[in-house]
């Protein structure tokens, strides 16, 4: 088995969401998604940070070939990220496939991934092999058993670095251990709207665990969307980890829930004027930025899951969000485009979707 | 010209030093000059009272710093100003700084996941055992001495046969 024949287009995915926007899936109206990434090393290789040019190449060709032979999915298409422009890098980011750090790096290195984009493996990011798979909805548990599965049919043709002390061995030691970052996206427009959202983080915080912007580390919160995972790799097992997130998760898809009904018995009228205002703009707006879209479709959603709204469904929400990201208007476009000419047509394209409905 | 300090010998090292904003010139014999080198030498270089400075806080580095990977060349100080590891060996190498690091990390410095097929039996077998006790621990924290009876059967039943314990 190898690699799709025909050459990646990234083009092709330009018009859809990817499976793990699909709405579907446990809690799927608070959870958005669920996402685990492993962290694995070659043995008897440095880590790409004391890599030579030779090394990365040989590390980037090796690895790239075993997860050929691995037959994960039958359509795995692998692209080598030196061959593609800034703009195609912005928009795997933009779709959860590689992260800012791979996008940005340089050097020979690559990710595979298949069409419905659940799953894909970082080839010489920080570490020679990331694998994440991501689902829809609440689905911690499912993510696990497919990564376990990924992780096994490569460990047969990869030797890993590994040490019974210190479990898998990453360049970073906030990563050894399991290599496990297993984490859940949240909308939680109400517990942001009544200031209770600290109390989340604060209570999380003490479990070990850590809220994250959008695109994970370091990266700002944006839309009132936010990523719950663990800080800790190393000392608990993959399966106590992801039980300590599977606990907490109920509890703030019920805070969300108590807060949203408050607002409702509180402040109905203008929670319901908030969220028509939001739609409303998103109908009529000429010039829209991507921090206020995220804004605007974090209300819409909202209302959309209280039946306020009743006339669009949460899979055209799901489609804005991401369609209308910088990489993909460029990508739709054809061509390059500045952050003001984004913004105008970003604001076109909503207003064309939204007549569709 | 003479050396201004001995007034003796030929003086030919001449310094500018600058104090301040004050120029001042010094025309020296060699071994005079010798002398203030030496004296020169007794002020601490920058690296020096960073050294210093980090022994306060950190007192780990300065026992570790002079160690160096021999397999892939990164020293102990490099990998603590930029966080990141060069190669596996690392591990091993900087072990005894790197354990307070993760014990503050992680809250533990074993690892009791996964272990790849390829690391043998033997290996996986320690690993579950060390995952039961913890399970053990927990049961009795709770008091949940139905599932820790349960537990201590299947660690006799695991370690029996591998004669640890």
């Amino acid at each position: 088995m190898s690699f799709q024949a025909t050459p990646m287009k990234i083009s092709d995915l330009a018009d859809n969401t990817g499976e793990w926007l699909r709405g579907t899936g446990a809690e799927s109206d608070i959870v958005i998604s669920s996402r685990i990434r492993l962290a694995r090393n070659v043995a008897r290789f440095p880590f790409l940070s004391r890599a030579n040019v030779k090394q990365k190449r040989e590390l980037e060709e090796m690895v790239s070939n075993k997860i050929k032979e691995a037959e994960i999915t039958s359509d795995l298409r692998y692209i080598n990220l030196a061959d593609i422009d800034s703009v195609d890098r912005l928009f795997l980011v933009e779709r959860h496939l590689i992260s800012r750090e791979h996008a940005g790096g340089e050097g020979e290195r690559g990710v595979a991934f298949g069409k419905s984009e659940t799953i894909s493996l970082m080839v010489n990011e920080e570490d020679h092999l990331r694998i994440q798979v991501i689902r829809s909805g609440f689905e911690l548990k499912e993510a696990w058993k497919k990564i376990d599965e990924v992780d096994n049919k490569l460990e047969k043709r990869l030797n890993y670095a590994y040490s019974s002390r210190f479990g898998y061995l990453t360049a970073c030691p906030t990563n050894v251990g399991t290599g496990m970052r297993a984490s859940v996206m949240m909308h939680l427009p109400a517990l942001g709207m009544t200031h209770h959202i600290e109390k989340v983080f604060n209570a999380v915080m003490k479990l070990g665990l850590v809220v994250r912007g959008l695109y994970g580390e370091g990266t700002q919160v944006s839309g009132d969307l936010y990523q719950i995972s663990n800080q800790f790799t190393l000392g608990k097992s993959e399966i106590e980890i992801l039980e300590i997130i599977e606990g907490v998760i109920p509890r703030i898809t019920s805070y969300e829930r108590m807060a949203r009904k408050a607002l409702i018995s509180e402040s109905r009228e203008q929670l319901e004027d908030r969220i028509w205002r939001s739609y409303g703009m998103l109908k009529v707006a000429r010039i829209i930025s991507s921090e206020e879209i995220m804004h605007l479709l974090s209300q819409v959603r909202m209302g959309v899951n209280l039946g306020i709204i009743n006339d669009i469904e949460m899979k055209t929400l799901n489609e804005l969000f991401i369609l209308t990201l910088p990489g993909h208007l460029q990508k739709l476009e054809g061509r390059e485009l500045t952050s003001q000419q984004r913004n105008v047509i970003r604001a076109a394209y909503v207003r064309k979707r939204l007549e569709m409905t | 010209m003479k050396c201004e300090s001995c007034s003796k010998k030929h003086a030919t090292v001449h310094l500018t030093e600058i104090v301040g904003t004050v120029k001042k010139e010094r025309h020296l014999c060699e071994d005079c000059a010798q002398g203030i080198n030496k004296q020169l030498a007794k002020i601490p270089s920058p690296t020096e009272i960073l050294t210093s400075l980090i022994n306060q806080v950190a007192p780990e580095i300065s026992e570790m710093s002079k160690i160096v990977c021999p397999v892939c060349g990164l020293s102990y100080l490099e990998f603590r100003s930029h966080g990141r590891l060069g190669c596996p060996m690392d591990y091993t190498i900087f072990r005894k700084g790197l354990i307070p690091l993760l014990e503050k990390m992680h809250g533990s410095t074993q690892h009791v996941g996964k272990v790849p097929s390829r690391a043998g039996k033997d290996l996986i077998k320690k690993n579950e055992l060390m995952q039961l006790r913890n399970e053990l621990n927990k049961a009795v924290e709770k008091e949940d001495y139905e599932k820790a009876a349960e537990l201590r059967d299947r660690i006799y039943e695991l370690s029996g046969d591998t004669n640890e314990d």
